[in-house]
């Protein structure tokens, strides 16, 4: 059957139900029949001309096919190449991006240390994201690893490891969030926050 | 000092309890039933809307309705905490947990969890003071939770990193390239979890000590003390830790650590395992249990829900009597399961006043009122 295989496969998206794949089946089978066609024809060619960055793990676009695909962040000249942060998934990217905090590139891990998922050291892109700082002259980086238990012990061992490279690096702060009240903050956040503090 | 108080309790597929719809009265509820009819689950229904865990098991999926596998079990109550009314609810489908406070998804689950204190007083206490020393631990992690400590996040983490560290040894060997950095975050959040334990029995060896006096015979005393097990200093810990990867590794669990700690009993300063009568098991027990309900009050400045599930059948008559004794005086609300309620008659007279007290039975897992 055609309408449940669609549903089958609309409900392994992320954050997508039998029911609300039943919705989305009932408003392209229903509504314009451009929305499903155009959709379609976007998603067929995806894997084609949306690829991981070659450079940085990011979303980069391609026009040719076969062709590899740089983002538009590592093909931005006006970005400072000396300064990279390292994070562990693209979302991440996105939340930093968002913030405009960023003027550097970025190196997108795609896993965080943990044995108990199956990643060792081993399996961490470490190997190319040293010879990345070495060509591209990189001086400062961002540890931007999430703060949970696999994001600090990532970052500790990029620590250890990118030492030997005598480049600056630095961890990004954690603490209390914006617009929140400081009675609900965790003691561990509102540890770091006190450890982090800086001077006004 | 106000009180902590369900003013409604809706159950659904929650073990042997289908639909229990229950209004508790604000004083003494009693709730008496023959065994294996849900008296002790309406106890761990109320645990668990106040807390998301249960005091039976550490596996919720075990609270799955008993001849109905797949139904969502619920838990919701109305509860006023002497300031407002609030709704919290708990639903379990499988192993996964969904938790709500007034309809809204919570951003910390220890929010939650510290939201509505509850003091629970079951047979299985009776390992506070002779079993080992994981239910000391739970106590102290508790009165942390309730009291701000911050224990269930550093406890978290380092249960995690732990387990990192352990998956590490046990594929890549204790050479393994990320051992230091597992183990300095078992460090850092295992010395927060302790600081914070030290800080908890530091109130409840006050309040259990004096408890005890009163309880036990005279010029018997006994005294609670938080004993780590490991270093309390980072760098000592973090040596420890090294040095004994290899033991660890056959072990299956690190040698040291928050997970291993204890707080020490002591009768005349000496361990209460050792020496104890069964007597004074109970005796410390009790204190133990007294000690909890201060020092949350205190911490919460509020009384904290009590759940005693038939603590007669452990308690003999006089202790059971200076329970009751110490419940009349104090004002909160207390949930009381017992197989014989006539017996709870005699033990009752003189210490609380039939009009706050409600009664309920429960048979096959429905519940009215007696």
């Amino acid at each position: 059957m055609r309408t449940r295989r669609i549903v089958s496969l609309l409900a392994r998206l992320p954050g997508v139900g039998e029911k609300t794949a039943q919705r989305y089946l009932l408003f392209l089978a229903t509504a314009d029949p451009a929305i499903a066609r155009d959709l379609g024809l976007e998603l067929a060619q995806l894997s084609e001309h949306v690829r991981p960055c070659e450079r940085c793990g990011n979303l980069a676009e391609t026009e040719n096919a076969g062709v590899g695909a740089i983002c538009e962040i590592c093909s931005d000249a006006k970005r400072d190449a000396s300064l990279l942060c390292v994070v562990g998934r693209v979302h991440d990217l996105i939340a930093i991006e968002r913030s405009g905090a960023m003027r550097g590139r970025y190196f997108v891990l795609g896993r965080l240390l943990s044995p108990l998922e199956g990643v060792g050291p081993e399996d961490l892109p470490i190997g190319a994201l040293v010879d990345r700082i070495r060509e591209d002259g990189v001086t400062e980086i961002i540890l931007a690893t999430p703060p949970s238990v696999d994001g600090e012990a990532t970052a500790l061992l990029l620590k250890r490891d990118l030492a030997e490279l005598g480049v600056r690096m630095s961890r990004i702060a954690s603490g209390v969030p914006h617009g929140g009240d400081l009675e609900f903050a965790d003691p561990i956040t509102m540890g770091r926050a006190f450890f982090g503090r800086q001077n006004m | 000092m106000h009180a902590l108080v369900a003013q409604t309790l809706q159950v659904r597929a929650l073990r042997n309890l289908s639909a229990v719809d229950l209004e508790p009265g604000p004083r003494f509820n009693v709730i008496s039933g023959d065994n294996g009819h849900g008296k002790t689950s309406l106890l761990e229904a109320l645990y668990l809307v106040a807390t998301t865990r249960s005091f039976r098991t550490s596996k919720l999926g075990e609270l799955a309705p008993t001849g109905a596998p797949g139904a969502t079990t619920s838990v919701r109550a109305r509860i006023d905490d002497g300031i407002s009314v609030h709704e919290q609810s708990v639903g379990l489908l499988g192993a996964r947990r969904s938790v709500k406070f007034d309809g809204v998804r919570p951003a910390k689950l220890a929010q939650y969890a510290s939201a509505t204190p509850v003091v629970v007083f079951s047979p299985s206490e009776l390992g506070l003071s002779m079993g080992p020393g994981s239910e000391r631990r739970k106590l102290l992690d508790r009165v942390a939770l309730y009291s701000g400590l911050g224990a269930l996040e550093a406890s978290e983490s380092f249960s995690r990193a732990s387990r990192e560290r352990q998956r590490a040894l046990e594929t890549r060997g204790i050479s393994a390239r990320d051992l230091p950095q597992w183990e300095a975050l078992i460090v850092q959040h295992g010395l927060g979890l302790m600081h914070a334990r030290a800080a908890s029995a530091e109130r409840l060896a006050a309040a259990a000590t004096a408890a005890f006096e009163g309880i036990a015979a005279p010029g018997l005393s006994a005294a609670f003390v938080y004993a780590p097990s490991a270093p309390t200093g980072a760098e000592a810990y973090l040596r420890a830790l090294e040095s004994m990867r290899t033991r660890d590794l056959a072990r299956g669990s690190a040698s040291v650590g928050p997970h291993r700690d204890d707080l020490a009993v002591t009768l005349g300063q000496i361990a209460a395992r050792h020496v104890a009568s069964q007597g004074q098991h109970r005796a410390i027990v009790l204190s133990l249990k007294i000690a909890e309900i201060d020092v949350v009050s205190r911490a919460r400045q509020a009384r904290p829900i009590l759940l005693l599930d038939d603590v007669s059948s452990e308690l003999d008559r006089s202790r059971t009597s200076a329970l009751f004794a110490l419940l009349g005086e104090q004002e909160g609300q207390v949930f009381l399961t017992t197989t014989r309620p006539e017996l709870l008659d005699a033990d009752w007279r003189g210490h609380a006043s039939s009009a706050t007290r409600r009664d309920f039975v429960i048979e096959g897992g429905v519940i009215r009122a007696r």
